[in-house]
């Protein structure tokens, strides 16, 4: 009798443990819809505030002064009118964010809209989650055209726009003016070949051994605009968009120029290397330790606000034999995500437009140092009266101008570039480390060509 | 053959009931274990088996961006990886981090828990800071050491500086990133150790010192003759966890130094975390975890198996 009482027991108490595997598992399921969808709940009250507003989540990656620029804009929307609600949330840099999107891609949390950096195109177009915007321009009678023809270049493919362009920089060298002055090197007449800056270099740290001359930051996306900019392609088959690629399109002498370049100055002891850390390369960079360094324009108005010296702001050097050909457009478009209720999507495709008009466009510009990508964005007020104070502006604008249309300025097109990127800064890094520039070389390459042959094979190419 | 003793037969019939209840009750106490083991058998297949058997299954295909097997391929990405000499390097920069580490982490641990056990006069405050680290969340701590390895304005540089000695690009020089994430890791780590070590030394009793202590004992003679062997299944259990917790380092490397310089501290973790989120190589993510998983399996049992026999249990 007692042994039944206690198997009656037994089972009761596995009941209550299961019970409460059950509610645990529940608790975490609601934990991380909470996480995951902040804006369900806001959805409900944006709902309940306005009426019928149509609720758009926004997943971006600017952080920093691009993230208050963009929380302003985003505001301004939501206030002009009362048919869309447009969440914008951070969702970490453009890697973390995009790894979130294949989390939840199909599901109920996936965004409405989605901000990726350029070289992550081709595997959303591979994904097979995304709308492509052209559907929209088609649907609403939309013109593109008014758009700045480098970047419609870029995101233009087989005629159609599969994303919405939106922020755009290309790489620019910074320079402390002061620092050039007091080395006798003349502050309006930046350093334009590798040659030249080299020489500036040597100038600056002779007149001051406190100060380095120049750093590169070892990043990939450095390395591809310092390749356009000599004319060179990334990959083969016109940088991969008259067909796939199927190794890289750089010669050997285009691709040592830079390793060479970089060698060059750490021998001398006047490059300084912050690694891969571009904060870091910025705040040395504030702090008077290094007076050239190669970043995004996108930085521009962070470092001229900070800066407590006169700062130039330079076009992207090439080597001197060659003829500058201009940069890739860098940065970032969104995405429309498919499967969600068409007047979802509807209402996200107003907020896109919302954004490609000149008002916003120059507010953009002026905030961050990102380009107008609506060129007539540059005549109104606030971008007149900000190139006016902050003339270093108008070079970004400037460089991106005069860049000649090219496969090589198109930029590349393929799903491995972020890996390949990888290998680039490690090679680079090992260069700085005074590695040997014959040997590092030809191990990138061998190592990107890897990539790109086990990127083909993944996607069951071959 | 039928002449069996009617003496013996119902012995022999008690012998088999005997027999078929013990089988019974065996059969019963089976199931009875099952179901006390049931929730974590559940537990344990949805969040560990299952997810391992699908690890090695995908370590045999190659994929897409969102984890879908495309093209199967064998052992190619095992083959790769050992023929790869960024994983190779991965290889031997986790053993060296694990070497670096563990022994640094509980010898000092073991010192400030030796330490904190005095009976001393307001101990309690220094029992609070030496165990403060555990209450900071590695991204706290790794930022916070960022900050200290800032090649412009960094604490560390500067102490270099004004002893006159050049500055250290600490995450930045290959030779030195290993050093400095271990540093931050060893710093990190000792919070939780100190206090596990701590415990065990409150745990020993007294009356052995007192009696060592009336045979006129030395101080270092009963450190080493009580204090480490009746601590011993506390160190070996510290021991345990922190190789294993080195192994499986991946938030201060992530925020220091992204796996650089020239891969130096791409430790195995990070690398299968690059391989798969940002190269959406699951495959070849897959193949490396699989390497991991065995590799930590092989030392713990190699622990048991030679570190137990110097544990000394009461």
């Amino acid at each position: 009798m007692f042994k039944k009482n206690l198997m009656f027991l037994l089972a009761l108490g596995l009941l209550f443990v299961l019970a409460a595997c059950g509610s645990g598992e529940e608790g975490e399921s609601t934990a991380e819809a909470d996480e995951s969808a902040e804006s369900s709940s806001e959805e409900s009250s944006g709902e309940a505030a306005s009426g019928e507003a149509q609720t758009v989540t926004f997943w971006h990656s600017m952080g920093g002064a691009g993230q208050e620029a963009l929380n302003g804009i985003v505001e301004d929307y939501n206030a002009s009118q009362d048919a869309v609600q447009v969440n914008a949330e951070y969702q970490g840099s453009y890697d973390e964010s995009l790894t979130k999107f294949n989390a939840v891609a199909g599901s109920d949390s996936a965004p409405t809209m989605i901000q990726t950096f350029e070289i992550g195109t081709m595997s959303m177009i591979n994904s097979g989650q995304i709308k492509p915007i052209q559907d929209f321009i088609d649907a609403d009678g939309y013109d593109m055209s008014s758009l700045e023809e480098n970047i419609i270049n870029y995101y233009k493919l087989d005629d159609t726009f599969y994303s919405m362009p939106f922020n755009s920089s290309t790489p620019v060298m910074y320079y402390n003016k002061d620092a050039f002055e007091a080395a006798g090197l003349d502050p309006e007449a930046p350093p334009e070949t590798f040659e030249e800056v080299e020489e500036a270099s040597r100038a600056i740290t002779e007149s001051n051994p406190e100060m380095k001359g120049f750093a590169l930051q070892a990043y990939g996306w450095l390395w591809e605009q310092l390749l356009a900019n000599q004319g060179a392609l990334l990959l083969n088959n016109d940088n991969g968009r008259g067909d796939t690629a199927t190794e890289i399109g750089w010669t050997e002498e285009e691709g040592k120029s830079i390793f060479n370049w970089v060698e060059n100055m750490v021998n001398d002891g006047t490059f300084a290397n912050y690694g891969t850390n571009g904060d870091n390369m910025m705040a040395g960079f504030l702090a008077e330790d290094v007076s050239m360094f190669v970043q995004s324009s996108a930085s521009s108005r962070d470092v001229i606000d900070n800066a407590p010296f006169e700062v130039g702001i330079a076009y992207l050097p090439h080597p001197g034999e060659k003829e500058r050909e201009g940069v890739v457009i860098g940065g970032a478009s969104l995405w429309m995500i498919d499967g969600k209720p068409e007047a979802e999507q509807n209402a996200a495709w107003e907020f896109m437009k919302y954004l490609q008009t000149p008002q916003v466009q120059a507010e953009w510009h002026v905030g961050t140092g990102y380009f107008a990508i609506n060129p007539e964005a540059y005549n109104e007020d606030v971008a007149v009266q900000a190139h006016e104070e902050m003339p270093q502006l108008q070079v970004t604008v400037d460089q991106l101008q005069e860049t000649t249309s090219s496969y090589a300025t198109q930029g590349a097109l393929m799903d491995m570039l972020p890996e390949g990127r990888k290998v680039m800064e490690t090679a680079l890094e090992a260069v700085y480390n005074g590695g040997d520039v014959d040997e590092e070389y030809s191990n990138a390459v061998e190592r990107y060509n890897q990539a790109i042959e086990q990127a083909n094979q993944a996607r069951g190419g071959e | 053959m039928s002449t069996m003793s009617p003496a013996t037969k119902p012995y022999e019939d008690m012998q088999l009931a005997f027999e078929a209840e013990r089988r019974k009750t065996k059969t019963r106490n089976f199931i009875k274990g099952i179901l006390f083991l049931l929730p974590s058998i559940i537990l344990f297949s949805v969040f560990l088996f299952y997810p391992m058997m699908k690890t090695v299954y995908l370590s045999f295909f190659l994929t897409d961006a969102s984890g879908a097997t495309t093209v199967f391929v064998g052992l190619q990405n095992y083959i790769q990886l050992f023929t790869s000499s960024i994983f190779l390097k991965s290889f031997k920069s986790t053993f060296l981090f694990v070497l670096y580490i563990v022994p640094a982490t509980i010898i000092i641990s073991l010192f400030l828990a030796v330490l904190a056990n005095e009976k001393l006069k307001g101990v309690g405050i220094f029992r609070t800071i030496f165990s403060s680290t555990m209450g900071i969340s590695v991204a706290a701590a790794s930022v916070f050491w960022l900050y200290l390895f800032n090649p412009t304005m960094g604490l560390l540089n500067e102490i270099l500086g004004f002893l006159g000695m050049e500055g250290i690009g600490w995450l930045t020089d290959p030779a030195w990133a290993l050093v400095a994430v271990s540093i931050t890791t060893i710093w990190m780590n000792i919070g939780f150790t100190f206090l596990i070590l701590l415990g065990g030394l409150q745990s020993i009793d007294q009356s052995l010192y007192e009696s060592a202590n009336i045979d006129g004992a030395g101080y270092f003679y009963k450190l080493r003759r009580i204090t480490v062997p009746m601590l011993s299944p506390t160190l070996f259990f510290v021991l345990t966890v922190t190789i294993i917790n080195a192994f499986q380092t991946f938030g201060q490397i992530d925020i220091l130094t992204q796996g650089g310089p020239q891969n130096e501290t791409n430790l195995i973790v990070y690398s299968i975390y690059r391989e798969a989120f940002v190269n959406y190589q699951f495959g070849a993510a897959s193949a490396q975890a699989v390497i991991l998983f065995i590799l930590i399996l092989l030392m713990t049992a190699l622990q048991f198996k030679f570190g137990e026999k110097k544990v000394h249990y009461q």
